[in-house]
């Protein structure tokens, strides 16, 4: 009995001290946190939605072959509301509470600005936007702990202006754009672009409508008042729709040429939008025509029941870019990972594309092309798209600095 | 700017004025009866508009029956609150039924969510009504034309509710005098409940036919309801000639703010508003003491 006792007294020591060895390893095996912070109700519900759907696919995919490093991917997903009030309380509560380890996020440009300036930056969290892109958050308020895998709001305006000032006979613009920081910048960069490529160019009128706007008659009577060649919009979402049902019965696309957004998103919540549209999105599952998207698009489609947007796409690339980041640094410690993001050159869904350290910018493309029907969706997809490049849309890096330096000035 | 273009400028007008005059005339018409101020008004107006997506879209059911079944579920959720709710805060302070309406707003918010979503909606015009009337240059969608149509039958139905009918006789006689029409026999609670339905039915009208204009979305209500206080407060509260007259001026300085001085269009409205409270606080063609409709 003695002897049988020591023999157990030992075997339980020995098996405390094997235990006590692995309890540092176990820690070790907590999984990495993620905060999701995007507006999921209000005016981008649905853009949300996808972006977050996507990032859980992307999440569930990472996990079944192992995790990064070893370990799990957890995420907490937030709605911020389209509100800067609460994407800042929800992005706060994610670091000081759940301790995440990173950001992903936002969606509206306003509510992603907010917790860029404060929050990522106050508390040193890596912030990785993947939808929202208003350019002022890697230029004038930039700051080293936010990066974008999106095509900002400068380079999307300036690849539909390269694209629109190809058209000989657009002479006369009219332009309505939303009354906030996206609408206003994008807006601002395709009169820039189109009139620097075409000094004959002339601007009869710009609407601004606030995001919530739900009646457009008076804008769209008031533009074909001025009879202009061609109307730009950054309308999207619930606005588009509105605009575009209301705009039908009038003959507006007969009459006047429409550059607009063209995301499935939206197209998805206008069926009416007519065919030879000039549209430009940042990239969706129709437009590229690789293996990894196709393979990403019936995963998607077979989980959720609907097409993955551009705003799943890019989300889905996001997760991927903080993997590949955090791996290539070995570790989760934020400096390091910070490091490893700056001129990292990873393949997304969209094509191969390194990330800017100067500006944290990722040379992202866009698309645009000439909406037709296909009686295999039910929204409208563009055709003949020019993929125009991150390189030729992007801004130099002395574009940057004098951009800063104006911007310190003030 | 020619002639054609002031006339296209002055339907758009017209239009905007009709959709905020079939929204605020309920509101205006409840205030004027029950005296409660209805803050989950625009969440009945949102409720509308989505159920008549379920009826039209979902069910198929055609088009003019979808708007009529949606007002009237709308007016039976209504008097349900009406009778549950409402009537519990009949004279009690004003922040208390502020805050009961408030409530109601966040409560139906989240049922609209659980049933619906958070996506966007679109109900499809009726083809009678997909096109445009011409006039010479000027253009006038067909379904502005029956919104301005519905909004003037609206106005004159209640009139004539509230002068042709006994039950509307006796409504305005109990807003007059609540004693002396309780004291006839009458049963004040059920006048109410039937002034509020009538009320929220418009109000569900409103949503229904103002489903096919834009989308249908979670929050529809926060973007049109502050302006539906606003042409309340300038025509006066509880004064259906007066909300009218506020929405055609409301929806008239709309459409020509945003042509001619953008800048300040969206601030007109309440502009307005704030120059009939310095002038004539109990607004156009309120009575200052209320107490008529």
């Amino acid at each position: 009995m003695l002897r049988s006792g020591r023999y157990s007294t030992a075997l339980s020591t020995a098996l405390l001290v094997l235990a006590s060895m692995a309890m540092p390893a176990m820690a070790q095996q907590q999984p990495i946190k993620i905060g999701v912070a995007g507006d999921l109700s209000g005016a981008a519900a649905s853009i949300g939605q996808a972006w977050a759907d996507a990032l859980k696919l992307g999440a569930d995919e990472i996990n079944a072959a192992g995790g990064i490093l070893g370990r799990k991917v957890a995420l907490s997903v937030r709605d911020t509301e389209f509100k800067v009030d609460v994407g800042i309380r929800e992005a706060k509560d994610l670091v000081l509470r759940e301790k995440v380890n990173f950001l992903l996020g936002g969606i509206s440009s306003g509510v992603s600005l907010a917790t860029s300036t404060s929050v990522s930056k106050e508390y040193k969290i890596i912030q990785i936007s993947a939808v929202a892109n208003t350019h002022r958050q890697t230029v004038e308020l930039f700051q080293r702990y936010f990066f974008q895998v999106v095509p900002n709001t400068f380079m999307e305006g300036r690849a539909a202006a390269m694209v629109a000032a190809k058209q000989p006979s657009w002479k006369n613009y009219y332009t309505i754009g939303y009354d906030y920081e996206f609408g206003r910048m994008q807006a601002g960069a395709f009169v820039e672009t189109v009139k620097k490529l075409r000094p004959d160019v002339k601007i009869v009128g710009q609407h601004w409508p606030p995001v919530g706007e739900t009646d457009y008659t008076p804008y769209i009577t008031s533009m074909m008042a001025a009879k202009p060649d061609v109307v730009y919009s950054n309308l999207f979402e619930a606005g588009l729709a509105a605009f575009v049902k209301q705009a039908l019965p009038y003959g507006f696309f007969q009459k006047v040429k429409f550059v607009s957004f063209a995301d499935v998103s939206s197209m998805m919540a206008v069926p009416e939008m007519p065919e030879g549209v000039l549209g430009y999105t940042r990239g969706e599952f129709y437009c590229e025509n690789t293996p990894q998207m196709k393979k990403f698009t019936e995963a998607f489609l077979q989980r959720y029941k609907y097409y993955p947007v551009s705003y799943a796409v890019m989300g889905y690339d996001s997760l991927y870019v903080l993997k590949r980041g955090i791996e290539k640094a070995g570790t989760i410690e934020t400096e390091a990972v910070l490091k490893a993001l700056e001129g990292l050159t990873y393949e997304g869904l969209r094509g191969t594309f390194t990330i800017r350290a100067f500006d944290h910018q990722a040379d992202v493309p866009e698309y645009v092309g000439w909406t037709v029907k296909d009686p295999k969706y039910p929204f409208v997809i563009l055709k003949d798209i020019v993929k125009v490049p991150g390189s030729q849309i992007m801004f130099t890096e002395d574009e940057v600095k004098q951009m800063r330096a104006a911007a310190a000035k003030k | 700017m020619t002639a054609a273009d002031v006339l296209g400028q002055f339907l758009s007008g017209l239009a905007r004025a009709g959709v905020l005059f079939l929204i605020a005339a309920g509101l205006s018409f409840i205030f004027g009866v029950v005296k409660i101020v209805n803050f989950a008004h625009g969440a009945l107006y949102m409720v509308g508009a989505f159920l008549t997506y379920s009826f039209r879209v979902t069910l198929g059911v055609p088009f003019w029956a979808s708007i009529v079944l949606a007002a009237v579920c709308v007016a039976v959720i209504g008097i349900g609150m009406e009778v549950f709710l409402f009537r519990r805060v009949y004279g009690r302070p004003v922040a208390d039924q502020l805050l009961l309406t408030f409530a109601m707003v966040l409560i139906i918010h989240d049922v609209v969510r659980l049933a619906y979503g958070s996506n966007l909606r679109s109900v499809p015009r009726p083809p009678l009504l997909a096109g445009a009337v011409f006039l010479g240059d000027v253009i006038f969608p067909s379904y502005y034309i029956f919104i301005v149509l519905t909004g003037t039958a609206v106005l004159l139905g209640f009139w004539a509710f509230l002068h042709k009918t006994r039950l509307g006789k006796t409504i305005r006689a109990a807003v007059g005098n609540r004693e002396m029409v309780a004291c006839l026999g009458k049963p004040l609670p059920w006048l109410f409940t039937a002034a509020f339905a009538a009320g929220v039915f418009v109000d569900g009208l409103a949503g229904a036919i103002g489903a096919p204009l834009g989308g249908i979305r979670l929050g529809m209500d926060f973007d049109i309801i502050i302006l539906a206080f606003a042409t309340v407060i300038v025509g006066g509260f509880g004064s259906l000639p007066g909300t009218a007259l506020a929405a055609f001026i409301i929806g008239e300085a709309y459409a020509f703010g945003i042509w001619l001085m953008p800048a300040i269009a969206l601030s007109l409205p309440f502009i307005i508003m704030a120059a009939v409270l310095i002038v004539r606080p109990w607004g156009l063609l309120g009575r200052s003491g209320g107490g008529e409709l």
